[in-house]
């Protein structure tokens, strides 16, 4: 235990260090009066010929923005202030104890409903790419292992298809693939989703579909990774005595791979896991933005280019709660792939 | 570790890479330097047409003209920003290797004096011009009267490793798109802000190389003896340790260009990255959102960033 427990004090340091200096940052940069006025212009329910002054103070005290910035500030003229407990960091971290994320500034609704409402789509997005990049890495290392010419190609091209950036992938795929001029084998962006069409079955099928061409970008891009990885593990294993007795005994070439040499070389490509599910969500970024998924990935994007701080520390926080699943994971992966390994 | 191959540095991939880039260095000296004037006669000209070969996007730029200043935008940021990111990543991760966790014992009268003199000039904040004279004070002032004390006599350990440590964990904690996404939208960077930005989140990866080697040469035999014979710390560090450590630095530079230029890209794709009068690919290929059929605004610059990312990995992998 003592391992996951250290991951985790690690982890949570890491998130209240990254989203405290985010905020801090991010408020120090807003100017409360601008701020006003965008909130003003963008929301024509409130009258602009109500009170003012007392319209601004009840605005500021909504997003939390009334108060002093932290615990101490310092002024040219009077020097080190103290201000107590009574500033908008301390509010802040209390809040994001509770689990309050705060109110999204240009959506107006609390984050963490946008958070869970967008989550539903990039969850099945993700874990479809995981699970899809990390099968097709280990049958391609396992089926190329004793297939050297076969294996020189495969590395080559994944080589190169390793220099190729995500949102140029997502958008070959878009032009070859989800393209009226070319092959229109895909949906080009959207769910199509309508809430009540449908049962159960079809609805999924209809998610699958138009999920399909987003995971398979994802996958392409993180496939080469694994693969190389993986297979340059492969290629060390088969020299050790083990696998000549395997075979010796009688073992197919299957059996060996499949059953001797895949386990030890998987060791040191679970290492990758931890960093391969946050890059994922990563690159959700893009591929929701392209092809117009609303997942969380666009939220993401959207506040960071409409500067929506407490969306964005939101988001950012649950990335990093999410790289915090993926060490448990892979701890969890190295304890069942090697028994010995004590957590 | 191929030995035939390592002794022929010249192979036909290694000179396509470099012709490759030595015509983008080119291109990034030559482009034209003055704003390209939109040709709203010819929008969205499919390419080898009269005019423009390579076809004008939905306001009438000419997709020719825009990769050349593409070009010189990407060796400005990329550039600079990896000679940035080496130099960081070498300084910590080396000194994180060699000084570990009781390598560097000040005195706590220094260690105090650099704090109160750290927190000082970050209150002043960067207007640092009117008083700066104040620091000089704040410097001598606190030297003196620290002095005084008979435990600033005494020394400490600092746990450098610890620290660079945490720093690289504390950094990777969220994927690097989306730190500096978050960078920034906080405070949109200029062409000078986007260097400083890229190189403050991508150090870790030379930083850990870097370390790794200097701890592995600094437990050879060798430098034990240099150590015994009573070199000093600074000279063992550029004359012994460093002559050993440096290739990792060559061999992670056309790698860390090939990541930047990624990174780079992504973020003008997203609109967030460079300010938008300045041109660069990224956002070249970003117009393919208002234009979706239109499969000349991705080819070409798409076609370019493919075979410039390629061609650094070629040269960084054969070396």
């Amino acid at each position: 235990m003592p391992v996951l427990l250290r991951h985790t004090a690690q982890a949570l340091v890491a998130v209240w260090l990254t989203l405290s200096a985010l905020f801090l940052l991010s408020r120090s940069v807003t100017d409360p009066a601008a701020f006003i006025q965008s909130t003003l212009s963008a929301n024509t329910r409130l009258d602009a010929r109500i009170d003012q002054a007392a319209l601004t103070q009840q605005l500021l005290r909504r997003y939390g923005l009334s108060a002093p910035l932290f615990y101490t500030s310092w002024q040219p003229a009077a020097g080190w202030r103290w201000h107590g407990t009574g500033n908008q960091y301390h509010q802040w971290l209390g809040q994001l104890l509770a689990g309050n994320l705060g109110i999204s500034y240009r959506q107006g609704a609390p984050v963490r409903g946008l958070l869970g409402e967008a989550l539903r789509y990039t969850l099945p997005l993700t874990l479809l790419a995981t699970t899809g990049s990390v099968g097709l890495a280990i049958g391609m290392a396992t089926s190329l292992g004793y297939r050297p010419r076969a294996r020189r190609l495969v590395l080559l091209a994944l080589h190169g298809i390793q220099s190729f950036p995500l949102f140029l992938v997502a958008v070959g795929l878009l032009l070859l693939l989800a393209n009226p001029d070319t092959l229109a084998w895909f949906p080009a962006f959207g769910l199509g989703l309508e809430p009540e069409s449908g049962n159960w079955g079809q609805r999924a099928g209809e998610l699958l579909y138009h999920l399909a061409l987003p995971v398979l970008s994802l996958v392409i891009v993180s496939l080469p990774g694994l693969v190389i990885q993986l297979d340059g593990a492969i290629q060390q294993e088969m020299t050790r005595a083990y696998v000549a007795t395997a075979r010796a005994k009688g073992a197919s070439r299957r059996r060996t791979m499949r059953g001797h040499v895949l386990r030890n070389a998987l060791l040191p490509t679970i290492a990758l896991l931890t960093d391969l599910l946050p890059n994922l969500v990563a690159g959700s970024v893009v591929v929701e933005v392209l092809f117009a998924l609303p997942g969380m990935g666009r939220l993401l994007a959207e506040a960071a280019a409409t500067q929506d701080y407490p969306l964005l520390l939101g988001a950012v926080g649950l990335v990093a709660v999410v790289r915090l699943v993926a060490q448990w994971l892979t701890d969890v992966a190295y304890q069942l792939t090697d028994p010995r390994i004590r957590l | 570790m191929r030995p035939q191959h390592a002794k022929r540095p010249f192979s036909i991939r290694r000179l396509l890479a470099g012709g490759w880039l030595l015509l983008l260095a080119g291109a990034a000296v030559l482009a034209p330097s003055e704003t390209i004037i939109p040709d709203l006669a010819h929008v969205s000209q499919p390419p080898f047409g009269v005019g423009h070969w390579l076809g004008t996007d939905p306001q009438g730029l000419d997709i020719w003209q825009a990769l050349l200043q593409g070009t010189r935008t990407l060796a400005l940021v990329s550039v600079p920003a990896t000679l940035l990111t080496l130099l960081i990543g070498a300084g910590l991760g080396s000194a994180a290797g060699f000084l570990r966790n009781s390598g560097w014992q000040p005195t706590w009268r220094s260690l105090l004096t650099g704090l109160l003199v750290g927190l000082a000039a970050l209150a002043q904040g960067p207007r640092l011009t009117p008083a700066s004279g104040g620091l000089l004070v704040v410097t001598v002032g606190s030297w003196l009267l620290l002095g005084r004390f008979g435990f600033s006599r005494r020394r400490v350990a600092l746990p450098v490793d610890t620290l660079v440590l945490g720093l690289m964990s504390l950094l990777e904690s969220v994927p690097l798109l989306i730190l500096v996404l978050a960078a920034a939208a906080v405070q949109r960077p200029s062409l000078g802000g986007l260097v400083l930005l890229l190189s403050l989140s991508c150090w870790t990866t030379p930083a850990r190389l870097m370390r790794a080697v200097t701890l592995q040469v600094s437990a050879q035999p060798y430098l034990e003896a240099a150590r015994a014979a009573g070199i000093p710390a600074a000279r063992l560090l550029a004359a012994h340790i460093w002559p050993n450590t440096r290739h990792i630095l060559l061999v992670r530079f056309p790698l860390t260009v090939a990541l930047l230029i990624g990174l780079e890209t992504t973020l003008s794709f997203l609109g967030v990255g460079l300010p938008p009068e300045v041109s660069s690919w990224g956002q070249l290929l970003a117009t393919i959102r208002l234009a979706p059929t239109a499969w000349w605004l991705v080819a070409w610059p798409g076609l370019a960033l493919v075979s410039t990312i390629l061609s650094l990995h070629t040269l960084g992998r054969t070396k």
